[in-house]
């Protein structure tokens, strides 16, 4: 056989090999071309007396056949007597097969404490004295095969055989540990659990299975197991009359019990099915996949709690999958329509609604919740719920809005929205849930955020959080600011639900009296549409493009055809409390409602613009001192330093202007002079005072760069090897200046001067009479912020937190935001030049904390 | 399709900061020895060699495997920057499986120099030019490291669209650093508070100077083969190769992003031709390792694997979704902060952390119940590969 397994050159120790399994094993090995150690006591089966007859007769027979052996008599509790051998007669030891057994059966009533002993001492005791005296050898070479043997008494338990059953599968959990042990030194370590005719099973098994059950049917396994191109390990096989096979161990999916929640012996019987059922099982191989299900519950934490209804460990803070909606202007024109605009089709106001090519289209902003809420209709209609969210639409009640804009709609886009589960209140009886949704438009911009507030009925109670309690929104004593009354058509639910939502309960006679409603109803955002409609009219002459915000809660239900009555009450310029009232019926039916407005029309963030001309790097040269004198110097100090130019190994081409000179510095030859050359590798141009101040360190390349004062051309890396132009002695290019005036080029005036005063200062002041005058730009600015301004330095804080927001000279450690910038750029984003998202992608401006205060440093306008 | 892959053997030394290591060959034939041994194959088995490495002049890769054995075989010596391991491994997969080969031998290696990588050919063309030219449009280019300018950029770039905290990027050192004291191979066994990390001081805003992995020396190995040949060899249950691909630069590099130039898009189309390969989702992996080279662009891979959405890895990481009992365990060997960068050798040692992580080999930083993984491997310049492996 080309691919024969063969053991020449390893040795293999056999306990319990005279006779039976184990000198079938030896006799194996000794054929394919392994020593081996042939170790028995020569005892009886049952543990009394010794021999050495067994062993030699096995030794005798493998030299017969050309083979290697010794024999050893001494018992498995001796064990490192036996390695001892191994290394006497062959020098090393590679295999070990622990194979020596004996049996004192007897049924569990009349075992004697000698019974149980003997069987731990020769099974347990015999085999952990052979392997540790061979396991610094074998972990040492990086090499070895260990075998345990072990039984099915042990694996399944069999009468009369307590104490071997004991022994038996206690050697599987010592191969198991030992194999992961070994497993780094390459030493692999497998049991077996055989069966086979021998003295010591001649007396349980009946004579003619025992001839079909010859231990030559085990040992091909075991040879398999301790051939080094096996890579098996911590396995265990049950083997015997020509069968093998492999064993492991099958968990039932089980059941979890999240912590936190009441459970007792009742919940246990009730998921016995679950604990012992084996459906979906799963074969944890190692104690980590054993801890798994327990750690994952220990993980999750407490309960949050829950019913049938809704299971706030699974529901809250779900994110559903986002989906995708578009509209146009024929969207938006349906939408006004059914929320009553149109009434008036000569009115400029209702016309901007509805005329597409009006110089004054505009989405009505309430439009926002539209694609959203059919979106969670859709999902409804189609069987979709998060997890842990049981309850269909049927359960459902609308019962709070709010809807904001971060700018005004497009007048036609295609938006994408995430929805998650923001909470869930158990509000007793019913429960509460609110889940936001983030619509981005087709950039990707955060464009509107709706928060649905649903509550479910009959599904509260379970204990949990029964969230805010406070009325928001109530109107004042006095008597409203502005009061719309308009009537709503017979056909308004009709021509809402073209919109998109197509309940039945809006439209179905048949339908609303199956839910004990005279006839269909008004959608409640109907009604929403109509009061945010009425309330734009009174405050905001019809535009919508200042609306920030709306919330209300649905109070109670609306006929088609019913008047709408609006009462407003004007609660700051950004801020108007609302209710809305059927007249016919003098019913409030939305509540608790706001609407808020933004003082100006919000606009998106400018697109990057090209890099904005920061101020030219001042150069404050001392009077006399030149880039020539600063070059001179440079040769000088590159001629001291040769270590320098070996490390650059650089052509460089410095092309000055204003004025202009040429200069090449040549890192490969180690000269600096005047002139071009003719192979620069990295070309730089810039103007005379910028190189001055680069070479004085108080202009680094990168602002160079930024601002387009300095162009490189060639080998853009090498420019980072200039470092060394600072590191020359001022001294040095001072005496070179004092030493050859006439050489020098008259140096360039400095470019802007090093001394303008400070325009930090003038700026927050404007901000700060800014704020006071607009109170509502406190909400926009939103936080506490800390500018650090250098250059000439000076610390402010901004605090959008109070109302009006307010601007302090000095610092404040409770900041969120920290911004450090340099007074120029501070000017040119006051100036509407700078672009503060490129300033901070080139560290100009840094942030600590929250960055997206650094979206709103357009505030910082005029 | 082609044959199924199996890998079969890895393996790795403990990996050093430069000065303190063995030779790169002493280091990679204790490697490919190591990798030998736990696959229980004979060097006169494999049939061919692919080494990784990026520093060293020509034919290091037969000057490290001959010192296993020298039996004439091809080797191919692989150099593709920081994703040089992973190219190495790929090739050889290739050769496995369209059927030119059994048995093949994947050695990475690297013996690094102090200090932050710089370019040593200035006479000519440097391959990262158009990289460097996207940077200096975009912020400029300072004295910093470049690789800290380049990722850094992408940092902010991240951090002004989706208001990214500072801290957050200091959080993914501060795991890295948990999971490398659970692991002997790691160059960095110590744990840092999270204080140490953001007062450590700054190589290029956002990152500190414990944000940047270290120089490192080190090699890894990995041994390769069909199924015919496992069973031959009676290896049961191997790792196999579930998917892989490779992606290289998009027109999208060289536009005006830097989380783009620095290879947010490779990743993204790697990972996603891994995933039509494998049919498996990010959901149904359990261990990544990832290209932490920067905590940046860990934390903007998150995306680019799909571990999370868009806009997400500052929730992701403050849920500790990216460590032990959170969804997925991302670089449980320290990754290239802690355990360190040998260019050469960090995919096979990405691969390694792997499959000994299906085996359940790995002890203390052992995720349970581990069943599929995946490694991301980038090299700026560019190259990023994206590889699947599973147990069944």
């Amino acid at each position: 056989m080309a691919d024969e397994l063969r053991f020449d050159g390893r040795v293999a120790i056999v306990t319990g090999a005279g006779n039976g399994l184990g000198r079938s094993h030896a006799l194996l090995f000794a054929k394919r071309g392994a020593k081996v150690v042939v170790n028995d006591l020569g005892g009886a089966h049952t543990g009394g007396g010794r021999s050495s007859a067994a062993a030699d007769a096995v030794v005798a027979e493998i030299r017969a056949g050309g083979g290697e052996a010794v024999a050893n008599y001494d018992s498995v509790e001796d064990g490192a007597a036996i390695v001892q051998s191994a290394l006497d007669a062959f020098g090393r030891v590679d295999i070990v097969v622990n194979n020596a057994g004996i049996l004192r059966d007897v049924s569990f009533a009349k075992m004697s404490p000698e019974d149980w002993d003997l069987i731990y001492r020769v099974h347990v005791l015999g085999a952990y004295r052979v392997t540790a005296a061979a396991w610094p050898h074998l972990r040492d070479q990086k090499y070895g095969r260990v075998i345990f043997t072990s039984s099915a008494a042990g694996i399944y338990g069999n009468f009369g055989q307590a104490n071997y059953a004991m022994a038996k599968l206690g050697l599987v959990g010592f191969s198991n540990t030992l194999a992961i042990e070994g497993k780094k030194a390459n030493v692999l370590v497998n049991t077996i659990a055989p069966i086979a005719g021998s003295r010591m099973t001649e007396t349980v098994l009946p004579k003619e299975l025992l001839e079909n059950l010859k231990p030559e049917f085990v040992s091909p396994l075991v040879a398999w197991l301790a051939h080094e191109s096996n890579s098996e390990t911590g396995g265990l096989f049950e083997v015997g009359g020509g069968f093998m096979g492999k064993l492991r161990w099958e968990r039932s999916k089980g059941a979890t019990f999240r912590l936190g929640r009441a459970w007792g012996p009742e919940q246990v019987r009730e998921r016995w099915g679950e604990v012992t059922g084996f459906d979906a099982a799963e074969h944890p191989a190692s104690i980590n996949e054993s801890m798994a299900p327990i750690m994952a519950n220990v993980e999750a934490g407490p309960s949050k709690g829950g019913n049938e209804f809704i299971d706030v460990d699974l529901a809250l803070g779900y994110e559903f999958p986002k989906f995708e909606t578009h509209y146009d202007e024929r969207d938006l024109a349906l939408y006004a329509l059914g929320v009553g605009a149109g009434r008036k089709p000569l009115d400029p106001t209702d016309l901007s609604y509805l005329y597409e090519l009006g110089e004054s289209f505009q989405a009505l902003p309430t439009y926002a919740v539209v694609p959203v809420v059919n979106g969670i209709l859709d999902a409804g209609r189609k069987g979709e719920r998060g997890p842990g969210m049981n309850f269909g639409l049927d359960r459902i009640l609308h019962g709070e809005q709010y809807t904001e804009l971060l700018r005004p709609l497009p007048t036609k886009q295609t938006l994408t929205h995430r929805t998650r589960v923001k909470a869930i209140y158990d509000k007793g009886k019913g429960a509460v849930v609110i889940n936001e949704t983030k619509s981005y438009d087709e950039d990707g911009d955060l464009l509107a955020i709706n928060e649905v507030s649903t509550f479910v009925r009959g599904a509260g109670g379970w204990g949990g959080d029964r969230g805010p309690s406070v009325e928001l929104n109530v109107p004042p004593q006095r008597a409203p600011d502005a009061v719309i009354e308009e009537r709503t058509g017979e056909d308004q639910a009709l021509l809402y639900r073209l919109s998109g939502d197509w309940n039945p309960l809006h439209a179905d006679p048949g339908f609303a009296g199956a839910f004990g409603y005279a006839k269909p109803i008004l959608h409640g955002l109907c009604s929403f549409g109509f009061s945010g409609r009425h309330v734009l009219e009174a405050f905001c002459g019809g535009d919508g493009r200042r609306f920030k915000s709306i919330k209300v809660r649905f109070a109670d239900t609306v006929f088609p055809g019913e008047t709408l009555v609006t009462e407003m009450w004007k609660e700051s310029d950004t801020r108007v409390v609302f209710r809305t009232k059927v007249k016919e019926r003098d019913k409030v039916v939305i509540s608790n409602a706001a609407v808020e407005f933004y003082t100006e029309v919000p606009s998106k963030q400018p697109k990057a613009k090209p890099a904005a001309a920061s101020a030219p790097a001042a150069a404050s040269a001392p009077a006399k001192v030149t880039s020539a004198a600063v070059f001179e110097a440079i040769g000088g100090y590159l001629a001291a330093h040769p270590e320098i130019a070996a490390k650059v190994a650089t052509v460089y081409l410095f092309k000055l202007t204003n004025p202009a000179s040429s200069w090449t510095l040549d890192l490969k030859l180690n000269k600096v002079g005047a002139g071009e050359t003719a192979k620069p590798e990295c070309t730089l141009e810039l103007t005379d005072a910028d190189f001055m101040a680069m070479t004085e360190g108080k202009a680094n390349a990168m602002k160079l760069f930024t601002s387009g004062a300095l162009k490189i051309a060639g080998n853009v890396m090498a420019s980072q090897k200039l470092d060394f132009l600072t590191k020359v002695d001022r001294k040095a290019v001072e005496s070179a200046a004092a030493a050859a005036p006439a050489k020098a080029p008259e140096a360039a005036p400095a470019a802007g001067a090093a001394s303008s005063p400070a325009k930090a200062p003038a700026i927050f002041e404007a901000l700060a009479a800014k704020f006071a005058a607009h109170p509502a730009l406190a909400g926009e600015w939103g936080v506490l912020a800390q500018f650090d301004v250098a250059s000439p330095e000076g610390h402010w804080v901004v605090d959008g937190t109070v109302t009006p927001a307010t601007v302090t000279a000095g610092r404040n450690a409770a900041a969120t935001s920290r911004l450090a910038l340099s007074d120029d750029d501070l000017a040119s984003l006051a100036a509407g030049t700078g672009d503060a998202r490129k300033m901070f992608q080139h560290g100009a401006l840094r942030v600590d904390g929250d960055v997206s205060v650094a979206h709103r440093l357009h505030l910082l306008k005029k | 399709m082609g044959r199924r892959v199996n890998v079969i053997g890895v393996g790795m030394v403990k990996f050093q900061k430069p000065g303190a290591s063995e030779e790169y060959n002493v280091m990679a034939s204790k490697a490919a020895r190591d990798a030998l041994a736990d696959a229980g194959v004979a060097y006169e088995d494999v049939e061919q060699a692919y080494a990784g490495y990026v520093y060293g002049d020509s034919t290091c890769g037969q000057r490290a495997v001959y010192e296993v054995g020298l039996t004439g075989i091809p080797v191919f010596n692989v150099n593709n920057n920081c994703s040089t391991g992973s190219s190495a491994l790929m090739l050889a997969r290739q050769a496995v499986e369209g059927g030119l080969a059994e048995c093949v031998l994947v050695v990475g290696f690297e013996q690094m120099e102090k200090g932050a990588l710089q370019a040593k050919w200035n006479d000519r063309t440097n391959p990262l030019d158009k990289h460097v030219g996207v940077m200096n449009d975009a912020q400029g280019v300072n004295q910093a490291p470049f690789a800290a300018q380049m990722f850094g950029g992408a940092g902010r770039e991240y951090r002004w669209r989706y208001g990214t905290k500072k801290e957050t990027f200091g959080r993914i050192s501060w795991k890295a650093r948990q999971h490398a004291n659970r692991n002997p191979y790691a160059l960095f066994g110590d744990t840092l508070t999270l204080d140490e990390i953001m007062a450590a001081p700054e190589v290029f805003d956002p990152l500190t100077r414990y944000q940047c992995c270290p120089p490192t020396c080190g090699a890894a190995a990995a041994v390769l083969c069909s199924d015919d040949y496992a069973k031959r060899k009676g290896i049961a249950n191997p790792v196999y190769i579930a998917g892989q691909a490779m992606a290289t630069d998009f027109a999208s590099s060289f536009s005006d992003s830097m989380m783009k130039m620095v290879g947010y898009d490779m990743s993204r189309a790697a990972a996603d031709k891994v995933y039509a390969q494998s049919g498996l989702g990010p959901k149904d992996v359990q261990v990544v390792e990832l290209h932490d080279c920067f905590t940046a662009n860990e934390l903007i891979t998150y995306e680019a694997l799909g571990l999370c959405g868009e806009g997400e890895a500052e929730k992701f990481i403050e849920a500790g979704d990216n460590s032990f009992g959170g969804r997925y365990v991302v670089n449980p060997s320290g990754g290239l902060l802690s355990k360190g960068h040998p260019l050469g050798a960090t995919g096979l040692a990405q691969c390694t952390e792997l499959v000994w992580q299906l085996r359940g080999q790995c002890d203390k930083r052992q995720v349970p119940d581990a069943r599929v993984a995946l490694q991301h491997n980038l090299g700026l310049g560019g190259a990023c590969v994206v590889t699947m492996y599973r147990r069944d």
